[in-house]
């Protein structure tokens, strides 16, 4: 089991509906009871900030005083849970001053968490940091200003600017400037195949050069008796993701991020034609998609009862785990068709608010986020690669080493649409609702509608 | 209901107020210039001594945080729906400011509609199936069988069990592959019938010409509806069968002298005296398929899509995912209308007959 942003396996579900529905709670007795406070909290807050800000200045002169740092995330188990701690050890070694106060939120990928930090926002109470998905995921932050700019402060230590492609920087400037710093990323645009069905069924993964030929090459594997793709419809997210790579890999990065811009009507075309490839896609996906996991989707690969899987790269992680299943001899992984030099984005990373209870202690811990020692000991753990491109590859497994160069010789690195990094949080409600009734129905006119209103 | 306390209040005090009591220092003080008749001294002595007083230790702390935290909170919620909230800033509950956009556009909005039609299918479907499946439970139970109070629990049982585990095995039931329901059907050889039970649909033909039929009937809903089915049918048939108990042995039996068949009792005899345990089961039916968020939160997440979203799944997407605070609680408001239109009725009734 990986930690991943969307894995929706049944004791994730279970929690989130538990943590979900005490997280509402909290939120509304937070609403009610703010009513008349909020205002006066409010300005009571930055009048704290203002001193907090002043004494911890001169604590760095004397650079000996840290005021104490709370960590928010939701990597609670699993590969996440093990990475996580592993980050925060290396930094207790290096600033082995700093009170750490790690204060995770589990379930509902992020969902919870995400509920809490809004909340704390808003009651201008933030924690230090938390994790959170970089990109346009952030505009709400930068358009109420509550985050710094951590350009100097930060992003000018450890050579970053230069160990860092552009893809992941842009990520970091949701509104023009330096405000958060990415830790991991997970790849998109992947294919994932047992390595068996393929070649029984006589398809060669590496030829195939486009998402529509894709099709045909299901085709051919469903003659030869085995599921096409391993793909949830119960939940939209999935498709979402599918479709972006269907996008990327068609029809290339720039009409990508021209569409994720808001101009879906200028490539209507592209667009119409790519949810037309999912829907042809949708024959080849398993009988019982629609009552199914993404685990157990990726189990029919494992099994041998499907050829190809597209997912992020945390699936990988379960083939790891399984017993007498390898890289490269029984299952192994080409970027999505079309999308070779590419490497779609799907990110973790650590903002600074302003009216920062630790202002000095914060920094400290995004310039340790940013540096290649954080980075090694985080992400062979978590199954991601790091966004610096200096971090020696020893820790990283075959199949982490390869994406890593995979990444270091891409040419460019879209962001990705379905885990918040190009669209804004309502932007991607609306895209959600649009894949949600795009698997239903499979209306293709419909979905494009919705998508178009989406991203306006 | 709170006027009505508040009289009942106004009426103990009234009548408390004039007779003095000799059992305490403090009454025999104010009995002194009780005659007076307009003094603030036995005014005040007599509130002390007042039931509603005396008792306040009681009902105050519990009439408090059901004030603060019920009331106060769906208050603030419709405050909230008035203003543009969203995002990361706060509203500021100006109310020159305040304007009845969220709800405009709610009903503009062609998701809410979908919504809202399918939270009433679910709440008209579930609650009458409901009804009429425990109704047949209770009578079959009551029928003096054999093992009966097994039968009872086992078709109770299910209503113990959370939204979150029914929800998590009906979707491995409802498996096409796998699930439970297939391979039943397969083994009575009517594989036909086996479905994608909860993405599949059926072409209605020329049903579809027939006003308010769809052109394409999907399952998903149904699915849903079958699976809370299982869950409370057994809720009311307890419900129910507390009503038939309640009824005197003497009466099926005047009805058996009389030569009436088992119908004919049923429907003359029996059913005319459940009008209580009806409405009762109703009720609670009707508030929990307004709550079916968890089950279908836990079935498909927070977007179940266009054939199955309800009015709370919409609402929680768009307060906690779009940050839409003001639409979702517009969107909230609504929803608190609609259930307080299904619940007002029977205050109501109850109210008139004297039973509140």
């Amino acid at each position: 089991m990986t930690d991943t942003p969307d894995s929706d396996d049944v004791s994730r579900r279970t929690y989130l509906k538990l943590a979900g529905g005490a997280g509402a709670a909290t939120f509304l007795a937070g609403c009610t009871g703010g009513g008349g406070e909020s205002t006066t909290e409010s300005t009571d807050g930055s009048g704290d900030s203002e001193s907090t800000e002043e004494t911890s200045g001169d604590d760095s002169d004397s650079s000996t005083e840290y005021n104490a740092l709370e960590v928010q995330h939701w990597w609670t188990g699993g590969d996440g849970g093990a990475a996580a701690q592993a980050l925060l050890e290396g930094f207790n070694e290096q600033y082995p001053d700093i009170e750490l106060t790690e204060n995770p939120v589990a379930g509902g990928a992020g969902q919870n968490l995400r509920a809490v930090i809004k909340k704390r926002i808003l009651n201008n109470d933030p924690p230090s940091t938390w994790q959170a998905w970089p990109g346009a995921n952030l505009q709400p932050f930068t358009d109420a200003d509550k985050l710094e700019d951590i350009e100097e402060s930060v992003w000018g230590h450890n050579d970053m600017k230069n160990a860092y492609l552009d893809g992941p920087q842009e990520a970091a400037q949701p509104a023009g400037n330096y405000v958060s710093v990415p830790l991991n990323i997970h790849r998109l645009n992947n294919l994932f195949y047992n390595v068996e069905v393929v070649e029984d069924a006589g398809v060669d993964p590496a030829s195939i050069d486009s998402p529509s030929a894709l099709v045909d090459a299901m085709a051919t594997v469903e003659e030869a008796g085995y599921v096409g793709m391993a793909q949830q419809t119960n939940s939209a997210w999935s498709t979402g993701q599918l479709w972006a790579q269907v996008l990327l890999g068609e029809y290339g990065a720039d009409v990508y991020a021209d569409v994720t811009a808001g101009n879906v009507e200028a490539n209507a075309d592209a667009v119409r034609d790519s949810l037309d490839i999912v829907k042809q896609y949708s024959e080849y996906y398993p009988n019982d998609a629609g009552s199914i996991s993404w685990q157990d989707a990726n189990s029919k690969i494992i099994s041998g009862d499907a050829a190809f899987f597209h997912q992020g790269d945390w699936a990988a992680g379960m083939y790891r785990a399984q017993d007498d299943f390898e890289y490269e001899t029984n299952w192994d992984h080409v970027a999505f068709p079309g999308t070779e030099g590419l490497y779609s984005l799907n990110m973790d990373s650590f903002p600074m608010p302003t009216n920062n209870p630790s202002p000095e202690a914060t920094k400290a811990f995004l310039r340790y986020v940013g540096s290649v020692d954080a980075q090694e000991r985080f992400n062979p753990k978590k199954g991601s690669i790091p966004p610096r491109t200096d971090v020696p590859q020893d820790a990283f497994g075959p199949f982490l080493q390869n994406q890593m160069d995979d990444f270091s010789n891409s040419e460019a690195q879209p962001l990705s649409i379905q885990h918040g990094l190009a669209v804004a949080p309502n932007a991607l409600t609306a895209f959600e609702d649009a894949m949600a009734s795009f698997i239903s129905s499979y209306d293709v006119e419909a979905a494009y509608s919705a998508i178009q209103s989406a991203f306006q | 209901m709170s006027p009505h306390i508040l009289k009942r209040l106004l009426d103990r005090l009234r009548d408390d107020g004039q007779p003095v009591r000799t059992d305490g220092g403090t009454a025999a003080a104010g009995s002194e210039t009780a005659g007076s008749g307009f003094d603030l001294g036995s005014t005040l002595s007599s509130l002390r001594e007042s039931d509603a007083v005396r008792s306040a230790p009681f009902w105050l702390p519990p009439f408090l945080l059901m004030g603060f935290f019920v009331y106060g909170a769906i208050s603030w919620n419709i405050v909230i729906s008035f203003t543009d909230f969203g995002g990361l800033q706060l509203p500021t509950y100006d109310p020159s400011t305040f304007d009845l956009e969220m709800y405009r556009r709610a009903f503009s909005d062609g998701q809410f509609w979908i919504a809202t039609r399918n939270t009433f299918v679910l709440l008209i479907s579930f609650t009458g199936l409901s009804l009429a499946g425990g109704l047949g439970l209770a009578i079959l139970v009551d029928r003096g069988i054999r093992f009966e109070n097994w039968f009872r629990t086992i078709y109770l049982l299910p209503f113990s069990l959370s939204f979150v585990v029914t929800a998590v095995f009906w979707r491995w039931m409802y498996n096409f592959d796998s699930g439970l329901i297939n391979a039943f059907l397969r083994s009575i050889g009517l594989d036909f019938v086996a479905s994608k039970w909860l993405t599949g649909s059926i072409d209605t033909g020329a049903l579809g010409a027939i006003p308010l039929v769809p052109d394409t009937f999907y399952f998903k809903l149904f699915a849903v509806i079958f699976a809370l089915l299982w869950q409370f049918s057994g809720y009311a048939m307890v419900v129910y069968l507390a009503g038939l108990r309640a009824i005197p042995n003497d009466q099926y039996e005047a009805a058996r002298v009389d030569g009436a068949s088992i119908l004919r009792m049923y429907r003359r005899v029996i059913l005319p005296q459940l009008r209580a345990s009806t409405v009762s089961a109703a009720v609670v039916l009707m508030v929990f398929a307004l709550k079916a968020f968890d089950f279908l939160y836990v079935l498909f997440g927070s977007n179940p899509g266009p054939t199955a979203d309800i009015l709370s799944t919409m609402m929680y997407r768009q307060a906690f995912s779009a940050n839409q605070w003001a639409y979702g609680s517009a969107i909230a408001v609504i929803l608190f209308l609609v259930a307080l239109t299904v619940v007002a009725p029977y205050l109501y009734g109850e109210y008139r007959r004297g039973e509140l």
